[in-house]
C-alpha cells in the first residue's frame, strides 16, 4: 500500500505533546520523539533540564531505518511484530515502539531513569499516540499551496543549486 | 506523499538514489555534502562497510528555505546497490517523493543498470507504487570513462520509452550533479498541492 501522510496539527499536535511531556515527567528521560515510517520528525518534546540533543533528523532517520529491518527480520521468523526496542550503553539509552501502523515513539534516556518506568510509561504512551495518528490519518487536512508555493521554491533551488 | 509538519511548520521530501552497485550515488551526495553551505545542511549518515560500500543508507537532509511560510526540506537517501542487499534497499523506498537513478556507463555494467531498473520496478510494487507514478530522473554517471557507452545505449536499457529527464554526470568531479537534483526537487515539488 502506497505510505499516508501523516500529519498531526492543532489539537492533535497538543495532544501528542502532552503525551510526550508526561512520558517525559513519568520516566525522567530527556528526549521522546514521535516519528513517522519515513524518518520525518512529527512531534517533540524535550525535558527542561536536558542538554543540547543530537541532530533530530539523524536520530529519526537511523530509528526509523532500525524499526524498519526490525519488522523484516520479524517477518522473515514468521512473527507479525517484535516487541519495544530497546538499546542500552553505559550512560545513555534508546527506547523505540511502535505507535500503530505508521509512526513511532522514541525515548532517549540516561542512567538515572529506570529502564522499567522507560517500558511502562513508553508503552502506554505507545498506545495513546497511536490512537492520536489513527485519528489524523482518518481526517487529513488538506494542503492548500498554489502555484506561488511552487514558482518561490523554484526561485530557492536556483539559488542553492544554481541556475 | 510529502511529510507536512503544521506545528513547526514543515514540509519534507524523501528523494532516494537508486542504481546498481557502484555506480556513484553515494559520490553524487558526497558531492552535494561538500558544496551546500552550513546551516543549508544537516550531519551527513552513512552506514557503510569498512571498504565504504554502502551496507544500508546514507543520508543527507538539506533545507530548501522557507517558501511562503513553510520551511522547505529534503532528505536524500542512497541505497545500498549490491545485488545481495536487496531486503534494505526494499525498506528505503518506503514513503518515497521522488527518485534518482544513477546509471553507470561502464560498456561491462549495461546488464547491471538494467536489472537494477528492473529490481526497482519491484520494490516499488511492493509499496503499490509505479515508476510512472514517480517523478524519476536518470542520472548517466562515469561519462569521463575512455569507453562510456553512449547515453542512447544505457537510456534504452533502463528507460527505452524516454520517460525520464536524462542528465550525464561525473559525479567524481561534480558534473551534472547539482542538475540531477534540481530537477529531482523541481518535480517533486511541482505535486505538492497537485494531488
Amino acid at each position: 500500500m502506497v505510505e499516508p501522510s501523516l500529519v498531526l496539527y492543532g489539537a492533535l499536535y497538543e495532544r501528542a505533546m502532552e503525551v510526550l511531556e508526561e512520558t517525559l515527567r513519568e520516566t525522567g528521560a530527556r528526549y521522546g520523539l514521535l516519528i513517522d515510517r519515513k524518518g520525518f520528525v512529527l512531534a517533540h518534546k524535550e525535558a527542561l533540564w536536558a542538554p543540547k540533543p543530537p541532530p533530530l533528523d539523524s536520530l529519526a532517520t537511523l530509528v526509523a531505518g532500525n524499526a524498519a529491518a526490525t519488522q523484516a527480520l520479524a517477518k522473515l521468523l514468521g512473527e507479525v511484530r517484535f516487541q519495544e526496542l530497546v538499546h542500552q550503553g553505559e550512560r545513555m539509552g534508546l527506547y523505540v515502539d511502535e505507535a500503530g501502523e505508521h509512526a513511532l515513539l522514541l525515548l532517549v534516556f540516561d542512567e538515572n531513569a529506570p529502564l522499567g518506568k522507560v517500558k511502562l510509561y513508553g508503552k502506554r504512551a505507545a498506545e495513546a499516540l497511536a490512537r492520536l495518528a489513527e485519528e489524523a490519518l482518518a481526517n487529513p487536512p488538506k494542503l492548500s499551496l498554489d502555484t506561488q508555493y511552487r514558482e518561490e521554491a523554484k526561485a530557492l533551488l536556483d539559488e542553492l543549486f544554481g541556475n | 506523499m510529502s511529510t507536512i509538519n503544521f506545528a513547526n511548520r514543515e514540509i519534507n521530501f524523501k528523494i532516494v538514489y537508486y542504481g546498481p552497485g557502484l555506480s556513484g550515488k553515494t559520490t553524487n551526495l558526497k558531492w552535494i555534502y561538500g558544496k551546500i553551505p552550513e546551516g543549508r545542511k544537516g550531519e551527513m549518515v552513512s552506514l557503510a562497510t569498512e571498504d565504504e560500500r554502502t551496507l544500508f543508507f546514507d543520508f543527507l537532509p538539506l533545507d530548501l528555505g522557507e517558501v511562503k511560510g513553510f520551511k522547505t526540506r529534503f532528505h536524500l537517501y542512497t541505497v545500498p546497490g549490491q545485488v545481495f542487499y536487496n531486503a534494505s534497499r526494499k525498506l528505503i523506498l518506503r514513503g518515497v517523493d521522488g527518485i534518482v537513478f544513477v546509471a553507470d556507463s561502464a560498456p561491462g555494467r549495461l546488464r547491471a543498470n538494467a536489472e537494477s531498473m528492473r529490481n526497482m520496478r519491484e520494490n516499488l510494487a511492493e509499496y503499490g507504487l509505479k515508476v510512472e507514478d514517480l517523478p524519476v530522473v536518470l542520472q548517466v554517471n562515469k561519462r569521463d570513462l575512455p569507453d562510456a557507452l553512449p547515453v542512447e545505449m544505457v537510456q534504452a536499457v533502463v528507460d527505452p520509452e524516454k520517460r525520464f529527464p536524462v542528465f550525464e554526470a561525473v559525479a567524481t568531479e561534480g558534473k551534472g550533479v547539482f542538475e540531477t537534483l534540481k530537477e529531482v526537487s523541481r518535480l517533486v515539488l511541482a505535486r505538492v498541492g497537485s494531488t
